[in-house]
Order: C-alpha cells, then structure tokens, then sequence
C-alpha cells in the first residue's frame, strides 16, 4: 500500500476520533441538563478549567517535564556522532529544524519525542537501543519519533488528555451530587423530562468516563500507526523501522520505570503488553504494525 | 450609504479571495527555494569532505589514480554548475565516483581497519543520505507547487504571484533510481 493513502486514513480516523470525543461531551452535557436542570451546567466550566489547567501546564513543559521522569539527558553532537547525523538526515527529510538529541541510561531497547511544537522538540534514544540496532533500524526509530513531531502529537494527545480529563472530573463531581445529595434533582420545575430520558442520563454519566479512556487509548493506538506511516514519508524505506520494530519484538526486556504517566511517548509500549488487552492499551500490537510495514514494501 | 457599505465589503471579500490562493503559491515558490538551498548545502559538505577522503585513501592505494582522477574531475564539474539540471548531473556524477572510490578500498584491509578511515565512512554515508534526503524533500515540494500551479483556484493567480513552474532534480544514476531493496 502507498503511505500516502495509509496516512490520509490514519488522519481522518484520528479526526473522526477525536470528533467523537466532542460529541461525547455533547452527550455529557445533554445528561447533565436533562438531570439537573440548568443550574447543572454551572459546574462544566470547573471541570473544563481544572482539567485544562492541569493538562495544559504539562503540555507547555512537555520536554523538561519527560526529561525529567525518564531521567534523559541532553547530548551534544561531539558525544555521538552518529546519532546527531541520522537525527539531522530525517530534519532535511521532513524539514523538521533540529530537535535537541537525548540519551536514557537504560538498557531496554526503546525511544521516544516530545515538546509542545518543533522548535522545542526533544528525541530521546535509550543506550539499551543505540547498541542493539544498526544503522538503518535506528534510521527507521528516529523517523518515527520525528514523525510523532511533525504530527504534533503531543498536541493531539493533550487535547484527548484534557477531554477526558473533563468528562472524568465533571461526572465525577455529578454522582457525588446524586449520591450525597440525597439523589435530589435540584430544579426540578423547569426539567420535567419523561422517566426514561432520566435513565439515559444517568447511564450516560455513568459511562462517559470509561467511554472517553476508550476513546483517548484509540486516539494514542490511531497516532502510533499514523507516525510509522508518516516515518515511511520520510525515509522512503519501510523496511528500516519494520526491522526495527522486530528487533524491539525479540526483545523482553522493558524500560526500568514503568510510569504509565509516561507510557504513551515511547516507540514501544514500556508496559508488560501482556497484561493489559489491546482495547487498554497505547500503542498497536507490534505484529500489527510491522504487518503495516511489510504491505508497504512490497507494495511500493 | 447602505450600498456603499456593500460595495466596500464585496470588494474586501474579493480581495480576500485574491489574496490567500496568490499567497499560497508565493509561499510554496518559497519552500522550494529553502529546499533547493538544503541541497547545495548538502552538496557543499560532502564536497568539502573529499581531499580529505582521497588524502586517507592516497596514504593505503596511492596508485589508484584512475579513482582518485574521477573524483577530482568530478568536483570540478560540480563547482562550476548553476541550473538545476547541471547540478543534478554533476552530483550523480560524484555520487558515482565516491561509489567506485569505496569499491577501491574494498581491497585494502589496513585501510578499512584505520580509525581515520572509519569516522570518515560514517561521516560520508550520513552525508550521502542528507544529499539524497535533500533531493527527496526538494521534489515533493516542487511537486507541491507544480500541482498547485496547475489546479484551480490557484491556477488564476499565477501571474499574479509571479511564480513558475520548477524543474524537478533528476538524477541520471541507475543506483538511485532501483526500488529500495527488500532484505528477508
């Protein structure tokens, strides 16, 4: 399959996601009026503030922040030659400027990129996957985090972030009403809805928040796919990041500190894949993705 | 009075039209000159790496002078070239000269095993990726601006932005041109 096809169908899926993130925050607000009535709709500034405030301040720092809890450190291109060339070959591929280039002292073989926008974009490589890749895998690694970049998927992920953040504080907040409120509709005089609307709305806000994980974990797994496709753009050469990607299959070991703070900005999910079922999870199963890759080079 | 206002805002609106399709195009003729920019840069370093390359090599194969005269003739011809096409040629040229210069050293062991010789392959290969990458990032935004210069809307404001439409680089080096290898 050609990578322009691939990308423009990862991109509407992602779009068609996040678009059913705003619509189940329409849902929750038809909940929350249809139960409490209009003083109801007092709180949705609260809960949309705290979670923007809290997700937006990360956002911001997003480099300093992941520096910080993955431990990496900032190198300079005397320390390792190699590895400032191959960043700087995908930059005049993609036109990216220069990202700052970091090492984490971890013998797991992984990688990750953030920043809030390409000017203060960071790509930060294991030692554990700088010794176990030649040259052309690490090629295919680092086109796929200056993918995630040139995406601006910290961008996207900190939007789902502070959607599902909301919708989780806001229904929250709600069933605390329902609950120690003595299940009290407040007004009910201008609310008077029929008996199963009331249902609804309280099945609504039961499950928004499961809803919106769901939807922010498809958002991330959609982002993935996306980034390989994106690296291909890039590199021209599908075969590079799918190696790669077999490489980091055969490997067991994972990333010491399993944050799952952290979790979604590494190249392969640092958390025991088994554990968790693909619906839960941040990342596409490897075997799927280096599928993806193999279609594509014997498509091109 | 009511009509004058209408006037004013139809002409603003049309002059909204005008302006976003002919600047659009300015700045596709724009991304293309930054790319064509890159590639000369790109081809300046691998150019400077030379008399050093050959200098490492001469010291192993001193009497391989047939390479070494390819690669010389070559970095002449690129010094001197300004359109796109002479420049695209002169560079295959030289892509094809460093690729016979590498062959050469294929035979000499003490070569391959010095430290010098190393760092420089490395440093070679990285440029060598960047010229190619450069190459690649230059065609894709020509192909951008040559669509956009051929399809509607922007197709009625090209004399406007005063752009054209812009050569492709092609380089004529049948190692280039193969399909990426698939390895198993």
């Amino acid at each position: 399959m050609d990578f322009r096809q691939l990308q423009s169908a990862n991109k509407r899926k992602s779009g068609e996601l996040l678009f059913g993130m705003g619509l189940l925050v329409g849902l929750v607000a038809w909940a929350l009026l249809t139960y409490f009535g209009k003083t109801g709709i007092g709180v949705v500034p609260f809960a949309v503030g705290i979670a923007l405030i809290s997700v937006w301040g990360s956002y911001w720092a997003s480099d300093k922040i992941v520096m910080t809890m993955t431990g990496a450190k900032i190198i300079q291109e005397s320390d390792n030659k190699q590895l400032y060339g191959l960043v700087s070959e995908i930059c005049i591929a993609s036109g990216l400027p220069m990202p700052k280039v970091a090492i984490v002292e971890d013998s797991a073989p992984n990688a990750f990129a953030t920043g809030r926008n390409p000017e203060h974009s960071v790509i930060a490589f294991t030692t554990g996957i700088l010794s176990a890749m030649d040259r052309e895998e690490l090629q295919g690694v680092t086109a796929h985090e200056l993918a995630h970049v040139a995406n601006r998927d910290t961008l996207v992920s900190a939007i789902a972030a502070t959607t599902a953040g909301a919708i989780a504080i806001l229904t929250d907040f709600l069933m605390r009403i329902m609950i120690f409120g003595g299940g009290g509709r407040r007004d009910s005089n201008d609310s008077n809805q029929n008996p199963i609307a009331i249902v609804v709305s309280i099945v609504v806000l039961i499950l928004a928040p499961i809803a919106a994980l769901l939807l922010r974990l498809a958002i991330s797994r959609k982002r993935e796919a996306l980034a390989d496709v994106t690296a291909v753009e890039f590199t021209r050469n599908p075969a590079g990041l799918r190696r790669a990607l077999e490489v980091l299959q055969k490997d067991s070991t994972v990333v010491h500190q399993r944050s799952t703070a952290v979790a979604h900005i590494w190249i392969e999910s640092p958390l025991d894949s088994s554990a968790t079922s693909k619906l839960f999870s941040t990342h596409p199963p490897l075997e799927e993705r280096i599928a993806t890759l193999r279609a594509m080079e014997s498509g091109s | 009075m009511n009509s004058i206002i209408t006037g004013v805002i139809a002409i603003a609106i049309l002059a909204f039209i005008g302006i976003v399709p002919r600047n659009k195009l300015i700045r596709l003729n724009v991304s293309v000159d930054e790319a064509w920019a890159q590639i000369e840069v790109q081809l300046k370093r691998r150019s400077d790496l030379i008399p050093n390359l050959v200098e490492t090599v001469k010291g192993y194969a001193a009497h391989e002078s047939k390479t070494f005269q390819a690669i010389v003739d070559a970095r002449a011809k690129s010094t001197s070239a300004t359109t796109v096409a002479d420049v695209a040629a002169a560079d295959g040229e030289m892509s094809k000269a460093l690729r016979g210069l590498l062959a050469v050293t294929e035979n000499y062991p003490d070569l391959k095993a010095s430290s010098n010789f190393l760092a420089l392959q490395e440093e070679l290969s990285s440029t060598e990726n960047k010229v190619s990458f450069a190459r690649q990032f230059y065609n894709d935004n020509v192909r951008g601006l040559n669509t956009a210069i051929k399809t509607f809307p922007t197709n009625m404001f090209v004399n406007a932005a005063k752009v054209k439409e812009r050569p492709f680089y092609e380089i004529d080096d049948p190692q280039d041109r193969k399909a990426p290898q698939v390895k198993f």
